[in-house]
């Protein structure tokens, strides 16, 4: 990835997935925000913000075919959302830029990226909403945040009539559920790349 | 109140950034609470700025759910609260939990919230990344053009009837959206390259002081605060 090897439009171009990105998650995040319960807004929030910025990442990647490109991409995204009202953004923060990370990873190669690199780096970047609450709690409540969520898991499947293995499928469900939502944004970033390069095309 | 504001360059606002999370990290415990004057002292010099996080609903959720949960969930159950058994070591443990939150999103939201787009364009100029600084221009000015973007693809779809069929005119609406700002992105591009703008090379303006002399002397009192927090610790 050198940055000297962006050309103006290259830069533009990451601009407007940037901003694309960015102005998601300044709209509809917080709406999404409101309608639903903070402490529920990882899997719903989360989930929905995540799919749709790794499509508008993706489709970035078809216009813009350098390595480095969606980092980019991800790192104009964050700092729109610094910027934007809100306050409490570091973990919005951190998320894209690991789902950035993340969807980079997935498309390195030397050769143009086929689609189910695209579906394996939606798959990817989608499913890091799965670890970021566990990520961000650690880092903001510190060690003793272990504990609660052991606690919480081991008194929920009592709760519930439960083995803890039955509590562990469940929670290796809701990753599945991430995995697959992101695979279909892998995809739909695919297609959607290329009706929009078909439709630059035609004009 | 009379509000008096630093004049401090990105170097001590990142630097500071970095101090607190240091202090969070090695500190123990019970000197957290200097910690989080440090930060409230950081904002209110800074002219309040990053502190209005505080009077948000959702700060509070955050800080106060981990404190309401803890003594049911932490440690060994000593007390009672009605049939509720309660534990003091997880309402300490809790305790000390939600302070170091309050400490961490109250660092990021006064250090964060002094950045300006002007500093960030310079930093990036300064580290060779002058693309990215343009990039970041282009995509702020966009954000506001995107609205006439997303309402002309909207209604032009309306008016043709398409909105009857969602399913199958929602990824036209999409594609329509995305192709008009590509366009918009390249009167940029075409207006840059008349411009003979060159990402790859260095501005020719003054090297942007990412820190000043009034950073330096910060940062160095920053040291001495951190060395005088670790000492009685650590002796």
């Amino acid at each position: 990835m050198i940055p000297g090897h962006f050309t103006i439009r290259d830069w533009v171009y990451i601009a407007v997935f940037g901003a694309l990105w960015g102005a998601l998650e300044m709209t509809l995040g917080a709406h999404l925000h409101v309608i639903f319960p903070p402490l529920a807004d990882t899997f719903f929030t989360g989930l929905i913000m995540a799919g749709i910025g790794a499509v508008i990442a993706l489709v970035g990647r078809t216009f813009v075919t350098k390595t480095g490109a969606v980092l980019f991409i991800g790192v104009i995204t964050a700092i729109l959302k610094v910027f934007s009202l809100g306050g409490m953004v570091i973990g919005p923060v951190v998320a894209i830029l690991a789902e950035a990370i993340l969807i980079e990873l997935a498309l390195l190669s030397k050769e143009p990226p086929p689609r189910w690199r695209y579906v394996l780096a939606g798959s990817l970047a989608v499913s890091w909403n799965f670890f970021h609450k566990f990520v961000m709690m650690r880092v903001i409540y510190g060690k003793g945040i272990n504990q609660v969520y052991t606690k919480m898991v081991q008194d929920g499947s009592a709760t519930l009539n439960m083995d803890v293995a039955g509590a562990v499928r469940v929670i290796v469900v809701l990753f599945l559920i991430r995995a697959v939502v992101g695979a279909a944004a892998g995809w739909l970033g695919w297609d959607l790349g290329r009706m929009v390069a078909k439709r630059l095309s035609r004009t | 109140m009379i509000r008096a504001r630093l004049e401090l360059g990105m170097g001590s606002h990142l630097g500071f950034l970095l101090w607190a999370l240091l202090m969070v990290a090695l500190l123990p415990d019970h000197r957290l609470g200097l910690v989080l004057a440090a930060v409230v002292g950081f904002g209110l010099l800074n002219g309040g700025a990053g502190l209005g996080v505080i009077l948000r609903p959702r700060f509070w959720l955050f800080i106060l759910s981990i404190l309401a949960l803890a003594p049911f969930i932490l440690g060994q159950p000593d007390a009672h609260w009605g049939v509720f058994p309660l534990s003091r070591e997880g309402l300490e443990t809790g305790f000390w939990m939600a302070l170091r939150a309050w400490v961490l999103m109250l660092t990021f939201s006064t250090t964060l919230s002094a950045l300006t787009v002007s500093q960030l364009v310079r930093l990036f100029d300064r580290v060779g990344l002058r693309g990215l600084g343009f990039s970041l221009g282009v995509a702020l000015n966009l954000v506001a053009v995107l609205n006439d973007v997303v309402a002309s693809a909207y209604h032009t779809i309306r008016l043709r009837g398409g909105w009857r069929r969602p399913r199958r005119n929602a990824p036209l609406f999409l594609v329509t959206v995305v192709a008009n700002a590509l366009q918009y992105g390249d009167d940029v591009v075409n207006a840059a390259t008349a411009r003979a703008f060159d990402p790859a090379s260095r501005s020719a303006q003054p090297g942007y002081q990412f820190i000043s002399r009034a950073d330096k002397a910060f940062m160095a009192g920053l040291l001495a605060i951190a060395v005088a927090l670790a000492l009685p610790f650590w002796g």
